[in-house]
């Protein structure tokens, strides 16, 4: 079963890379392979580090798995939202990208914290004392 | 300060130096594996493994709608009418999902990254640059379908090859590191697993802070982005790049008429052509005179937006009836527009022959605007919004 997996796995691998060079549009796999290996430097050498970095703060306040955690849903609304927040250019007509991004970030961030606040403060009254 | 909290706050965790070096790298601070550990990839991966596989799934499934190959033979369903809508809408989401789930499982395995020595032996080699395969694959892939709906291209390559070539690679090299940790997996798959256990008890409570946290968040991406195409939803599509109440007749577009050089000149004295055994053309008033449907479709884009609306027109197997088809023929529509890699559209004979399948010439009502194709386009149940061809202006029995 494992075995079967794996090699099926090395195929489907195969069948991508034969795809890239040989499909239906043939491309040059360099920039390809620049930009997977951009995608690792700028994630392993930029991102995790501030993460553990924030994390690492975090672990010294107080009710620190709720800060923890509206820190965390945060960051995914923003990575998300990256690129209707920042894309540059001309759209192609009114209805790409319609909508006011910066306000409705800010609106869903201060949501996150609200919503933050109302947990550690319910955990709080609930235990009668802060929790970490 | 770490003592004199924990005296205040009855915290019971174990005590934990703030930093560690490396063995071997003495100068490299590192946090010390609290949570970085194995039953926690297992609990994210696991939800992380099901998002990509509904995203490569109906992706593949989708792609083939769109670009059918030689082999498939003119016998894709169209039915159910929303089946695209529902494939796309699902692509678009379980992606955006996976974007919080793949930055914290990358953060729980962070510190694999600088094991010591890096490479054991040829066997520990192939494995790491498996999963260097895997995360790059995964971190492009997510990243370029992100910038694909908000329509930012900012790489020099072309992205539906590259993203489908990928979407391969990434989830054959997801097999593969599944079936070499299938033993690490199994030890902590459940709370009470042996590898689990072995665990520090005192982590659990925080692992399930970290758990819900994360729920929480795949939550939130999915609640302010999954109304661009799921209509209750549609009043907290705050982040999506498209919302289903911005466009011409309150329809979302991707080609404008401008674009694709139609304008009120170029339809002057349009008729539609019909070619078959029994050729024949059509100006708009006659087309008008014909029996009307009225048909509830959805516009459903590989962007994964996508809303439903009313479109009246006369029925594409009526106009190829009167031409004399044949009814397993295979149809070709040509537009108006001068370039396009849409222009001709190819339409199997289970679409032609659906009786949901129009030629449209009212939207919600309204004739057609420039924007939606007028003066007659396309409308088919389950197909992507790019061969619903607008600006049509002949169709040929092949």
């Amino acid at each position: 079963m494992r075995v079967t997996a794996g090699v099926a796995g090395v195929v489907l691998m195969g069948v991508g890379v034969w795809s890239l060079l040989y499909g239906a549009a043939p491309q040059d796999p360099w920039p390809v392979v620049r930009w997977l290996a951009g995608a690792v430097v700028v994630h392993d050498g930029i991102v995790a580090p501030l993460t553990l970095a924030v994390g690492w703060a975090v672990t010294r306040l107080p009710a620190r798995r709720v800060v923890r955690g509206t820190l965390l849903v945060m960051a995914g609304l923003t990575a998300v939202a990256y690129p209707v927040l920042f894309r540059p250019g001309p759209r192609q007509n009114a209805s790409v990208l319609p909508l006011d991004y910066g306000r409705n970030w800010a609106v869903v961030m201060a949501v996150t914290v609200l919503v933050g606040v109302g947990v550690g403060w319910l955990r709080w009254w609930r235990r009668g004392r802060p929790r970490r | 300060m770490e003592a004199a909290g924990r005296g205040v706050m009855g915290d019971m965790k174990r005590p934990r130096p703030p930093l560690r070096g490396l063995r071997g790298l003495p100068c490299f601070p590192v946090l010390s594996g609290r949570l970085h550990d194995a039953r926690t990839a297992t609990a994210i991966g696991r939800w992380l493994g099901a998002a990509l596989a509904v995203c490569f799934v109906t992706g593949l499934v989708s792609h083939y709608e769109q670009h059918p190959p030689a082999w498939l033979p003119n016998s894709l369903p169209s039915r159910p009418a929303w089946g695209y809508r529902l494939r796309q809408g699902l692509h678009v989401a379980s992606g955006t999902a996976a974007v919080p789930l793949l930055l914290a499982k990358l953060w729980a395995v962070y510190p694999r990254l600088f094991v010591w020595p890096p490479l054991r032996s040829v066997r520990h080699a192939l494995e790491r640059l498996s999963v260097a395969v895997l995360v790059a694959t995964a971190l492009l892939e997510l990243f370029t379908g992100l910038l694909n709906a908000a329509q930012w291209y900012p790489w020099p390559f072309s992205f539906v090859p590259v993203h489908f070539a990928l979407a391969w690679v990434l989830t054959g090299s997801l097999l593969l590191h599944v079936a070499v940790k299938a033993p690490e997996i199994r030890a902590h798959w459940r709370r009470r697993s042996p590898g689990t256990l072995s665990l520090p008890a005192e982590d659990a409570v925080d692992r399930r802070a970290l758990l819900g946290a994360l729920g929480a968040a795949v939550g939130a991406v999915t609640v302010t982005t999954a109304g661009q195409s799921f209509p209750p939803l549609s009043r907290l599509d705050l982040l999506a790049p498209r919302h289903p109440g911005h466009g011409p007749q309150g329809l979302p577009v991707n080609r404008t008429a401008a674009l694709a050089g139609v304008n009120a000149q170029t339809v002057q004295g349009w008729r539609l052509r019909v070619d078959g055994p029994r050729p024949y053309a059509l100006s708009l008033d006659e087309l008008r005179e014909l029996p009307q449907e009225d048909v509830e479709l959805p516009i459903a884009c590989v962007e994964g937006w996508s809303k439903s609306a009313r479109w009246t027109g006369v029925r594409i197997r009526d106009l190829l009836d009167r031409a004399g088809a044949p009814p397993g023929a295979l149809i070709r529509v040509t537009s108006l527009e001068r370039h396009g890699a849409y222009r001709v559209m190819v339409m199997p004979h289970t679409y032609a022959r659906d009786p949901l399948t129009l030629l449209a010439l009212r939207l919600n009502g309204e004739e057609l605007s420039f924007d939606h194709g007028h003066p007659a386009r396309i409308i088919a149940p389950n197909r992507p919004g790019v061969l619903q061809t607008k600006w049509v202006a002949r169709l040929e029995v092949l």
